[in-house]
Order: structure tokens, then sequence, then C-alpha cells
């Protein structure tokens, strides 16, 4: 069992999280790639912890997964309040900034 | 050989959760795949000998966070119509998987060359993590706190239903 295992699964994870977050256009996606790279840099800070054999990549891990907690609990807020007002989840309809600049 | 069996297990679980994440078409079986692969990670973390960790994420990554985003997906119950129309979405992940491709190489080169410099293997146990927790990593800890509160306010301030916006879905309707 060595540790290139775990960093090659945690390098494919966040390839995979890249590689939704680029090409697919619901909110719900994007907002789980972001979630599923983040947690393949968790797996990373634990390997890490384990191969230091220093228990502090395991304390920053702990405190990042309550700043996933917190990102979750945000991301879906904006996803109610944003489907409330555009009656869609695509993120291709949230153009407005640009299209002002466009009138400008 | 057994912690190999159960690498593989657990490594087949997350790839096969995290790419039905990314194909599948209904919001909810996106759900479901990030699921698995949440308690794929889960499981990895046991394996590190990191007990600590891997309850922290059953408890919170996946008792809290995909409980809540399922939940979110059945409450707002988009129809197929609603759903963004996506028809080149293969040729869209295959072309991104072609560029991402070189990150990936780099990350794990780099961190096999860190990982060269030093190795000890040793488990962590729970109790250094807890010390440490509170005595090194106490100021962490209370901004994670306060971090969380603004988050809770910040999520039920955005999500609460305006008065006017009310009268615009009642239009809708």
């Amino acid at each position: 069992m060595t540790p290139e295992l775990f960093f090659l699964l945690a390098s494919v994870l966040f390839s995979i999280g890249l590689v939704g977050l680029v090409s697919r256009r619901n909110l719900f996606v994007l907002y789980m790639s972001i979630e599923l790279m983040l947690s393949s840099v968790n797996l990373l800070l634990a390997t890490f912890s384990k191969v230091l054999g220093d228990a502090s990549g395991s304390v920053i891990a702990l405190l990042m997964i309550a700043v996933i907690a917190a990102e979750a609990a945000l991301f879906l807020a904006m996803i109610v309040h944003i489907y409330r007002k555009n009656r869609t989840v695509d993120s291709d309809t949230f153009n407005k900034l640009r299209e002002e600049v466009e009138n400008a | 050989m057994l912690e190999i069996s159960i690498f593989t297990i657990l490594t087949l679980f997350m790839l096969g959760g995290s790419i039905a994440m990314i194909i599948n078409r209904q919001t909810l079986f996106s759900a479901f795949g990030f699921l698995v692969a949440m308690i794929g990670l889960a499981g990895m973390f046991a394996l590190l000998d990191s007990r600590f960790l891997a309850l922290a994420q059953i408890m919170v990554s996946v008792g809290a966070v995909v409980v809540l985003s399922m939940l979110t997906i059945l409450t707002i119950n988009a129809k197929r119509e609603n759903l963004p129309y996506e028809p080149n979405k293969y040729k869209w992940i295959a072309v991104s998987s072609l560029l991402v491709l070189p990150i990936a190489i780099l990350i794990y080169q780099s961190t096999t060359a860190l990982y060269q410099s030093f190795s000890t293997m040793e488990p962590v146990s729970s109790k250094v993590v807890g010390k440490l927790l509170f005595s090194q990593w106490v100021l962490p800890f209370e901004i994670v706190s306060i971090l969380l509160l603004t988050a809770m306010v910040g999520a039920i301030v955005i999500a609460r239903k305006d008065k006017d916006n009310t009268e615009k879905e009642k239009e809708q309707l």
C-alpha cells in the first residue's frame, strides 16, 4: 500500500471535478463538481498527514470539511434564489452583466 | 493484500460515482453519484487510519451536505424544460478531458515528487488531532465557527422569499 495510489486517485478526482465544471451547464452539477474538487484536496491532505506522521494535515482537512459545509449552504441558497427569479438552472442564462456591458 | 482490494473497491465506487455525477442529465441521479463518491472518500479516510476524519466526513459531507443538496433538488423540482438543453454534452466532456489531462499529470507528478523527500507512515490518532485542534489550531477553529454562523445567516437571507418576488411568481403561475 503506497501513497502514490492515493495521489493518483486525488488527481483523477480533481480532474473529473474540473471536467464537470467546464463542460456542464446545470448549476447543481457545477456545485457538486466544486465540492468534488475540494474533497479531492481533502484526500490529499489526509494522505500527506499520514505520510509525514503530522496530525496537522488532518486538522486542516477537518476545518476544510466545515468550510465545504458553509459553501454548500450558501451555494444552494443562491441556486434557490436564482431559480425563483429565472425559472431555470442553466448557467448560460446568467449573462445580464455582459449584456449591460455590450449595450453601454 | 486486503488493503489493496479495499482500496480498489473504494476507488471504483468513487470514480463511478463522480463520472455518473458529471454525465447524468437528471440532477437527482447526479446527486446520487456524488453521494457514492463522498461515502467512498470516507472509506478512504478510514483506510488512511484517520478515524476522526472519516467520521466527520460521514457526518458532515454525507449526512448534511449531500442530503441538503438532494432536498434542494427535490424542492426545486425542475421540470425537463427547465433543465439546461445540452445536446453536445459528451463532446464537451471529451474535449475538456483532453484539456484537463496535463493538469492531472502535473498534480500527480508534483505530489509524488514531494512524497519522495519524506516518509514515515505513522497512523494519525484522534487524540492527537483533538489536542492539536484545541491548541495550535484554535484560532482557525474559531474563525470556522464564525464562518459557519455567517453562512447560515447569509443562506437564510438569500433564500428568503421577497414580497414582490412572491407576487411575480403568482403571476407566472
